[in-house]
């Protein structure tokens, strides 16, 4: 098996990777579907964790989980998507700096 | 457990039956011929048929009726929450009395308010359905929890009849002061409900407050046999309870002793033929607690029976005379009217001497056994009920002369207005119930002459016989075993005067007769003539307060605008200044700090989104020192 070849510690530090590019998004980024997108890349850099440590023990339990994580990123994408329509809607924009008015 | 005897599986219909009339008046009676009138007359012709088939049943088999109808609570579980049918010889005999007078009230009914033309029919004969249904039910129930809810019903439905004309002004206010007083008995009622064998107290089932102003039927029905009797009833229903405790026993006497003589003396001044007679239920009720104190279990239940009659029959007079007098009901403007109304006059007269006291009516017997029973028992070493006995037997001498002086302005002397010169007839609906109540009045008290009995060895004691008959000894509610629980828990011992108990028995029945018959004798003199004087004007300042009733009503008003009300305010500023301040005050602190501490969110999600990153990394950071990764 060629993924056998592949010691774990490279799936770690590609989940690093993929998990500090979302994390960069989210800090950086003022579109709220760029937001959007950089919160899925640090869902899946965990999925990611989950399936490599999955294969390493040779269990299917990781797998299974990360199954929920899609479901769940599903449902989030969703809810996501309904705000940025609402925000978009109220305010003209996606710019998620703009609308601070919840806070006091 | 009795064992069940055919005829008592009916027994719930006693009760069922009133309540289907009541069903009936409420939604069809608008279109039945005297609107639910006759209704009403079946339900309780029926209610009364059974309850002397069943009284019948208890002696004829000496069993009595015990039966569960419905759980609530089952016994296993913490309480023995129920409704069930109690049939001993107290509630057979009380069964009876209680759907007679509803019965005849029914009938009378036809001429007092059908004949009259009064508005909202059908809505009193549902509550008077209502009021019947209720206050079987309590007779017959088993326990404490159901006759609460009956005696609520009773009091709602005393409430609704007196309240019957709400569009005039005293009614409602009337029904509004019943309601409270019923309420404010209800009360001890609940708490000794719920404290069923610790708190026992409270006599104030006696009730004080008069009901005047409901249709006269009403009065009758109330007074008779409902309302007022439900107290002394309940009183007598768990006398086992009461016959353990000597204080609340004394207590419930000198009351009822005091309760007598307080009543009779408002009647003495009123003018009103209604209030003299509401006053006197007051009074007389105070003999029966007077009995039940001295351990006079049967006596009260004989004086119960012979007022529940005299009382129902006085009151269905009245009813007859204000007939007469268009609704006329000050005594002042009648006067001779016993020429022109014979059966009233004849039947009001039996229920007055009955009243009075006065040998051989029904209420010479019933009140002297109260007396002698109190007087036997006083003396034998206690002087709390001596004490009853003095203030029950002035209150004889009061009785006699009220009574009295309401006979002789309503039907003697001349007629002083126009309406008494000339009464309006009245049918035979109202003369039927009078006929059937004054003969009562006149023999009832042969139900129960003790002193006879005493005298000639003669079994004919049936009242005392009956309630200790064999049907009440299993289920422990006996006269004798009454007897024996006062003598041995309240240390009641018989005593007597010199010459042994016959003569304490003359002598007291003497006596009690002798201040009666002065009592009438004074009304008698004092009010014979064509145009009677106003006589009690002669006693000044004490008939001003005899007219408002020892200013009970003024001291309410002040209990409740002069203390209660300004106890209120005073507690409304303590507790919106000192608690309300001290709550506010520290709600501010917190309302302060909180207002400053939010101007730290910048409302902007890439704040947070790095606070949170920066805060994992310190944790991770943290951990790495703490956990030696490093």
């Amino acid at each position: 098996m060629v993924l056998s070849s592949v010691p774990a510690e490279y799936y770690l530090l590609l989940s690093a990777a993929v998990f500090c590019t979302g994390l960069f998004g989210i800090l950086t980024r003022e579109n709220a579907l760029m937001f959007l997108m950089s919160v899925e890349l640090m869902l899946n850099a965990a999925n990611i964790n989950l399936v490599a440590f999955s294969f390493y023990w040779g269990t299917l339990t990781g797998q299974v989980f990360t199954l929920f994580t899609m479901a769940l990123a599903a449902a989030e994408v969703a809810i996501g998507i309904g705000i940025i329509l609402v925000l978009y809607r109220n305010f003209d924009d996606v710019d998620v700096t703009g609308p601070t008015t919840l806070r006091w | 457990m009795v064992t069940v005897a055919g005829i008592y599986a009916y027994a719930p219909a006693i009760a069922a039956l009133p309540l289907a009339s009541f069903l009936v008046a409420l939604f069809a009676g608008r279109w039945l011929p005297k609107e639910g009138a006759l209704a009403g007359i079946l339900a309780t012709g029926g209610s009364l048929v059974l309850s002397a088939v069943t009284l019948v049943e208890l002696v004829l088999t000496g069993e009595g009726y015990d039966e569960r109808l419905y759980t609530f609570v089952a016994p296993a579980e913490t309480f023995d929450l129920g409704f069930g049918v109690l049939i001993d010889p107290l509630s057979a005999a009380m069964l009876v009395i209680v759907s007679l007078i509803a019965f005849l009230v029914h009938v009378f009914s036809l001429g007092y308010m059908n004949d009259e033309g009064e508005p909202g029919l059908p809505r009193y004969y549902a509550g008077l359905g209502l009021f019947s249904f209720s206050m079987l039910a309590f007779v017959f129930a088993s326990n404490l929890l159901m006759a609460f809810v009956f005696f609520e019903l009773v009091g709602l439905c005393s409430w609704l009849l007196i309240g019957h004309w709400y569009r005039e002004a005293a009614p409602p206010s009337a029904a509004k002061k019943a309601f409270l007083v019923t309420r404010f008995g209800d009360y001890f009622f609940l708490v000794g409900l719920v404290g069923v064998l610790a708190t026992f107290g409270t006599a104030r089932f006696a009730g004080e407050g008069g009901f005047p102003a409901g249709p006269t039927p009403v009065s009758a029905l109330i007074h008779a046999a409902t309302m007022v009797a439900a107290g002394v009833f309940l009183l007598a229903r768990m006398y086992g309870f009461y016959a353990l405790l000597p204080t609340v026993l004394a207590i419930i006497a000198f009351t009822g002793g005091f309760t007598a003589l307080f009543a009779a003396s408002m009647a003495v001044v009123k003018d009103e033929i209604k209030q003299v007679l509401a006053y006197s239920t007051i009074s007389q009720y105070g003999y029966m607690m007077l009995a039940l104190g001295a351990g006079g279990y049967v006596a009260a239940f004989f004086h119960l029976t012979t007022h529940a009659v005299f009382k129902a029959l006085l009151f269905l007079g009245a009813g007859s005379v204000i007939i007469a007098m268009h609704h006329e009901e000050d005594m002042w403007l009648m006067g001779g009217l016993k020429e022109e109304m014979r059966v009233t006059y004849l039947t009001f007269v039996a229920g007055s001497l009955a009243l009075a006291g006065i040998f051989p009516f029904a209420g010479f017997w019933s009140k002297d056994e109260v007396l002698f029973e109190t007087l036997v028992h006083g003396l034998g070493a206690n002087p709390l009920l001596l004490g009853g006995y003095l203030l029950g037997l002035s209150a004889v001498f009061v009785t006699g002369f009220y009574t009295l002086r309401m006979v002789m302005l309503t039907f003697h002397g001349d007629p002083r207005t126009d309406a008494a010169a000339d009464p309006h007839g009245v049918g035979w609906n109202v003369k039927f119930p009078l006929a059937v109540l004054g003969v009562l009045a006149t023999v009832g008290g042969y139900l129960n002459p003790a002193p006879l009995a005493k005298l000639t060895g003669a079994e004919v004691d049936f009242l005392h016989r009956y309630l200790d008959g064999p049907a009440s000894e299993e289920l422990l509610t006996s006269a004798h075993h009454y007897g024996d629980l006062t003598h041995e828990w309240a240390g009641y011992t018989a005593g007597s005067v010199a010459g042994g108990e016959t003569a304490t028995m003359l002598g007291g029945a003497g006596l009690s007769l002798a201040l009666a018959l002065a009592g009438a004798g004074t009304a008698f003199v004092l009010y014979r003539g064509p145009d009677p004087d106003r006589h009690t004007e002669a006693l000044g300042d004490l008939r001003t307060v005899l007219v408002s009733n020892y200013y009970q009503d003024e001291y309410q008003v002040w209990l409740a605008e002069g203390l209660t009300l300004r106890t209120a305010i005073a507690a409304d500023t303590f507790d919106q200044g000192v608690i309300d301040g001290a709550v506010d005050a520290v709600s501010s602190v917190s309302l302060f700090s909180g207002d400053r501490l939010r101007r730290l969110q910048t409302g902007v999600v890439t704040n947070y989104a790095a606070l949170i990153a920066l805060s994992v990394l310190l944790g991770l950071a943290a951990f790495a020192v703490v956990g030696g990764w490093l």
